[in-house]
């Protein structure tokens, strides 16, 4: 095995696999930098690319441009309040606050830190993994996959105000973003819901129209407002200082790094929960990791610690991601499952031959996730000063580029004019909801978790009645959820026991 | 002002959930069970959320949500005038996609956002336009052959 690993090194560092993956990076980054476009189409796009490619070079141009795309997408997010991938909204509510504190430096350098420590987790994660994912993946069915997606609604508790109305609000927009996701067409039987007679809604609300509008279009508004650049007043903040300091902020708070990676990887490997979940489910937990209501506070108003989590979650899913897609062929992701047909173009079968007969293969994915996301941080940070210098600039200036990235993203969802229809609906929703205090990642938390939620749901009632409350995993999961609810008012009680409601 | 706003939003919702769950409930069992689980302690919740926010007493502590708040440094009638400002470009932006198609759009709404809302000069607003444009057409028509569908005009021009 160590002995694979090595010819893995090898195989992506041979000039040819290692060309490529620079012109992948490269495709990545901007891609990277571009709202709605995300990895997945990307890699859609690439795969007639790779016919001529032999695998180790085939895996390491889409790898490493996927794995890219994943990092830079952090820095719209921080500099413009725009996710730079549809799903990676959840770095925008700390990360903008950051820029608008005059802190971008501070923020794009841990989100970057935090990324390359993610993918590197990530990697070591599937390294490891490898030869006991197999009894790990099978663990869970779907009434663990539905208590797991349930966790992750449960976080809703972390996301909202600590008292009771802050509570009534934030599961109040939980339910909304879960009603929302069931729009369109019913999974199992076909019929339509809540589709207006609208065709358009029939594949259901995209998440990249809603999460750019209900996120980028307030803060746009909000900069056009105050009529200054993105930084306001505040003076320019020594850059290079700043940056440094994000890199310093990512070890001062390793262990966070550590664990919101460790969430990243975990969802990762679960087939079908995706990006967005471990993103919000890492900022759930950066949240509760919070020593004190006054601490708490600071998140959502540019703390640091929400860059952190999401940015190493973000990546570190890249590595797990990849297990169940390479051991038993079942995607991760939509992006994996693009990948998944990259495997088949190479003549590769996902499966136990994966993990013997092309264990060097495997593991050349490994080292490409770790080679270009190290090439990447060190490449971008020597650009970060200049990227930060942006907040800045006038927002008059800013905003109709910013607003064109907006629309342009969401244009891609579906290429459908009703795409900037629903962005600007959702732009509106958001800004109202911010105006009069109703939080808007729980909303984004449900919309995300919807479909899974009741996908597993139905499966596990079809499949076991409900006996499947009485599985083993599935009552230490309950109990997880419970604490995951209970936790923080038991950390707060005196906040929400004296909250004036 | 804020508190009317809080009310209506309420009202919203209440719509929102009562509209799902009187939609939901003649459902089959299979398509209805799932959005009415959700729409029914939805409309609960903001039901009492709207009870709090007639009779309640004013919110002491709002308890530390994690979420932005706006700028409260401008005054609220210049904020309100520069919010319908911006939400009119919006609008006007998508107006133009419908009219005349999304590739049109791009360059006119660069210029038009530059020239009048930012009052750029005549040189820096066309040269900004035309590196906008040119990227936009390298980048999303060359070479990611993105369909952008045709504006009413084109189609009434039968383009």
């Amino acid at each position: 095995m160590f002995d694979a690993f090595i010819d893995g090194l090898f195989l992506v560092l041979q000039w040819k696999a290692f060309s490529l993956m620079l012109v992948g990076m490269g495709l990545g980054f901007c891609v990277g930098l571009l709202p709605g476009i995300g990895g997945a189409a990307t890699l859609a796009l690439m795969i007639p690319f790779v016919f001529t490619m032999s695998p180790p070079e085939a895996f390491a141009f889409l790898l490493g441009m996927h794995s890219v795309a994943a990092t830079t997408g952090d820095i719209t997010s921080i500099l413009f309040g725009v996710p730079g991938e549809g799903l990676s909204a959840a770095t925008v509510v700390d990360g903008y606050p950051m820029a608008k504190n005059g802190e971008a430096g501070r923020a794009l350098g841990a989100a970057l830190m935090s990324s390359l420590v993610g993918a590197l987790i990530g990697a070591i994660a599937l390294a490891l993994a490898i030869p006991i994912v197999r009894p790990l993946v099978l663990t869970f069915g779907s009434p663990e996959l539905f208590l797991l997606s349930m966790i992750g609604i449960a976080c809703i508790t972390s996301l909202s105000g600590l008292n009771l109305r802050g509570q009534i609000r934030g599961f109040a927009m939980g339910l909304l973003g879960l009603l929302l996701s069931t729009i369109g067409q019913e999974r199992q039987s076909g019929s339509l819901r809540f589709d207006m007679g609208m065709m358009y809604l029939w594949e259901g609300l995209d998440l990249v129209p809603v999460l750019v509008g209900v996120f980028a279009i307030p803060e746009l508004v909000d900069l056009a407002v105050r009529g200054t650049s993105i930084a306001g007043e505040r003076p320019a903040e020594n850059l290079n200082r700043g940056v440094m300091e994000g890199i310093k902020d990512t070890f001062r708070h390793f262990w966070l790094v550590f664990r919101c990676s460790a969430v990243g990887v975990f969802v990762g490997i679960m087939p079908g929960a995706g990006g967005g979940v471990a993103q919000w489910m890492a900022y759930a937990h950066a949240v509760q990791s919070a020593k004190g209501a006054k601490d708490r506070e600071r998140f959502g108003k540019g703390d640091v610690r929400g860059v952190l989590g999401p940015g190493a979650a973000n990546n570190s899913k890249e590595g797990g991601d990849l297990v169940p897609t390479i051991a038993f062929g079942v995607p991760g992701s939509g992006a994996m499952a693009i990948l998944l047909g990259g495997f088949m173009i190479m003549g590769l079968v996902p499966g136990p031959d994966m993990l013997s007969k092309h264990l060097a293969v495997t593991y050349s994915m490994v080292w490409t996730l770790v080679i270009a996301n190290i090439i990447t941080v060190v490449l971008s940070l020597a650009v970060l000063n200049q990227l930060a210098k942006v907040t800045y600039i006038r927002g008059g200036l800013i905003i109709p580029f910013v607003l064109l990235l907006v629309f342009v993203g969401s244009y891609t969802a579906n290429g459908h004019l009703a795409d900037l229809v629903v962005t600007f609906c959702f732009g509106v929703l958001g800004y109202l909801m911010v105006l009069w205090g109703w939080p808007r990642p729980p909303l984004v938390l449900g919309l995300v978790l919807g479909k899974l939620v009741e996908t597993y749901l139905f499966i596990s009632v079809a499949r076991y009645g409900f006996a499947w409350l009485g599985h083993p995993l599935v009552v230490v999961l309950i109990v997880l959820m419970l604490v995951v609810i209970i936790y923080p008012f038991v950390r707060e009680k005196p906040a929400w026991a004296g909250g004036g409601d | 002002m804020k508190t009317k706003g809080r009310i209506y939003f309420c009202v919203f919702l209440i719509c929102i959930a009562g509209f799902a769950v009187f939609s939901a409930s003649r459902w089959s069992f299979k398509t209805g069970f799932f959005p009415l689980a959700v729409a029914i302690p939805l409309l609960v919740l903001v039901l009492c959320q709207f009870y709090f926010e007639l009779f309640g007493a004013p919110e002491v502590s709002k308890g530390p949500a994690v979420e932005a708040e706006f700028t409260d440094e401008v005054a609220p009638e210049i904020a309100r005038r520069r919010v319908i400002t911006v939400f009119s470009w919006i609008a006007g932006f998508i107006f133009f996609v419908y009219v005349v198609g999304f590739p049109l759009t791009v360059p006119l709404f660069i210029f038009f956002y530059l020239k009048f809302q930012s009052e750029v000069g005549w040189l820096p607003t066309f040269v900004a336009t035309a590196i906008t444009w040119g990227c936009f057409y390298a980048l999303f028509q060359r070479l990611v052959h993105l369909q952008f569908e045709p504006g009413v005009i084109q189609i009434w021009l039968g383009l």
